[in-house]
């Protein structure tokens, strides 16, 4: 469990995630990039780029 | 089986990043997570993350990022997957459909124009609707079904003032007549791992879309297809994409950096077990080159 950096809520997480996976806070939606694991830190996550894709 | 050291790059752990990372991981392989926004490239030599790989999978979710990064691998003679000749065909629906088209491949009509006139000039020749495409980017983003000349007129000029130079290469394509459905081949230097059918019922049919997925059986003139797509465009992990054409094929394009959680769902396939079989064979065929 961590806050989420928009809005403060409890996130929870698994228990394998790995930094640069990205999370949704459930309570405000906002998608949030894990940056550390060990203790879990998260960010806000880049927004979407044009070159982006597979 | 041979142990390997895998460099994955990346910018976002997707579901399928983390598939293959926990495919590599149960198998005892080294992985190396190369975060390309925060790595620097020097032109002389490789940055300490790569010094002791055996082999680097790019999956950077930026294809700017994706083209340079293979191509510093390129320089610094690390084996990398898929190779930089092949992300720069695939980058580029313009190069990518020269190559489908110049291999003999069926691939829809396509022409590209530098203005606006000659845009419009190519629209109408198609007649409507057609498509308009961005040459670089994914997941269905900015591509436009063009039904009407007045349509057609404001997306040009939208696109003509977006700013960046791509928006400027007009690449317009005949509309292709699918069964409300595409298929999603994951290829393997042309040997089809696992396919499904995309569908919905919007002309766009991406899975990045929403479209519904199911598992499709390929026929032998399909998997021709995919081999010889696979084959013009350098090899590698692709995910080829065909509409049905009549009782046909139309090869529209060929993907680099394939996702396939959605097609690991919809098939029965261990598709992240494929993909590292194969990364542990090419690591050995790169070593025996090394040692031979």
């Amino acid at each position: 469990m961590t806050e989420c950096v928009e809005c403060g809520a409890d996130v929870t997480l698994h228990d394998d995630i790995e930094v640069g996976e990205i999370v949704d806070c459930t309570t405000c939606g906002a998608e949030l990039e894990v940056v550390g694991v060990a203790p879990p830190v998260l960010d806000r996550a880049p927004e979407l780029e044009e070159d982006w894709g597979e | 089986m041979v142990h390997v050291n895998v460099g994955v790059l990346y910018s976002r752990i997707r579901r399928d990043e983390k598939l293959l990372l926990n495919e590599l991981r149960e198998r005892d392989h080294d992985v190396e997570k190369i975060d390309v926004r925060t790595e620097r490239f020097s032109i002389a030599e490789p940055p300490a993350s790569l010094e002791d790989v055996d082999i680097v999978v790019d999956r950077c979710l930026s294809t700017s990022r994706s083209l340079y990064a293979t191509q510093f691998c390129d320089g610094y003679g690390i084996p990398v997957v898929n190779s930089h000749g092949t992300a720069e065909v695939c980058a580029d629906k313009v190069k990518n459909s020269l190559a489908l088209q110049n291999a003999g491949v069926p691939t829809p009509e396509t022409n590209v124009a530098f203005t606006k006139d000659s845009a419009l000039e190519a629209i109408e020749s198609f007649g409507y609707p057609c498509v308009l495409k961005p040459v670089v980017g994914s997941w269905g983003r900015l591509m436009a079904k063009i039904d009407s000349r007045d349509a057609a007129e404001a997306i040009l000029e939208h696109k003509a003032t977006l700013g960046h130079y791509e928006h400027k290469v007009f690449y317009v394509q005949e509309f292709v007549e699918k069964p409300g459905r595409d298929i999603r081949v994951l290829a393997i230097d042309g040997e089809p791992v696992a396919a499904m059918a995309r569908s919905s019922d919007h002309w766009l049919t991406n899975a990045a879309k929403g479209a519904e997925t199911d598992v499709f059986e390929l026929d032998e003139e399909a998997i021709d297809l995919v081999k010889k797509a696979s084959d013009c465009v350098g090899g590698g992990l692709l995910g080829v994409d065909l509409m049905e054409a009549g009782d046909s094929y139309t090869v529209h394009e060929v993907n680099h950096t394939v996702e396939f959680k959605a097609l690991n769902d919809a098939v029965g396939t261990d598709v992240p077990g494929r993909i590292v079989d194969w990364l542990e064979t090419k690591a050995a065929e790169e070593t025996s080159e090394v040692t031979a």
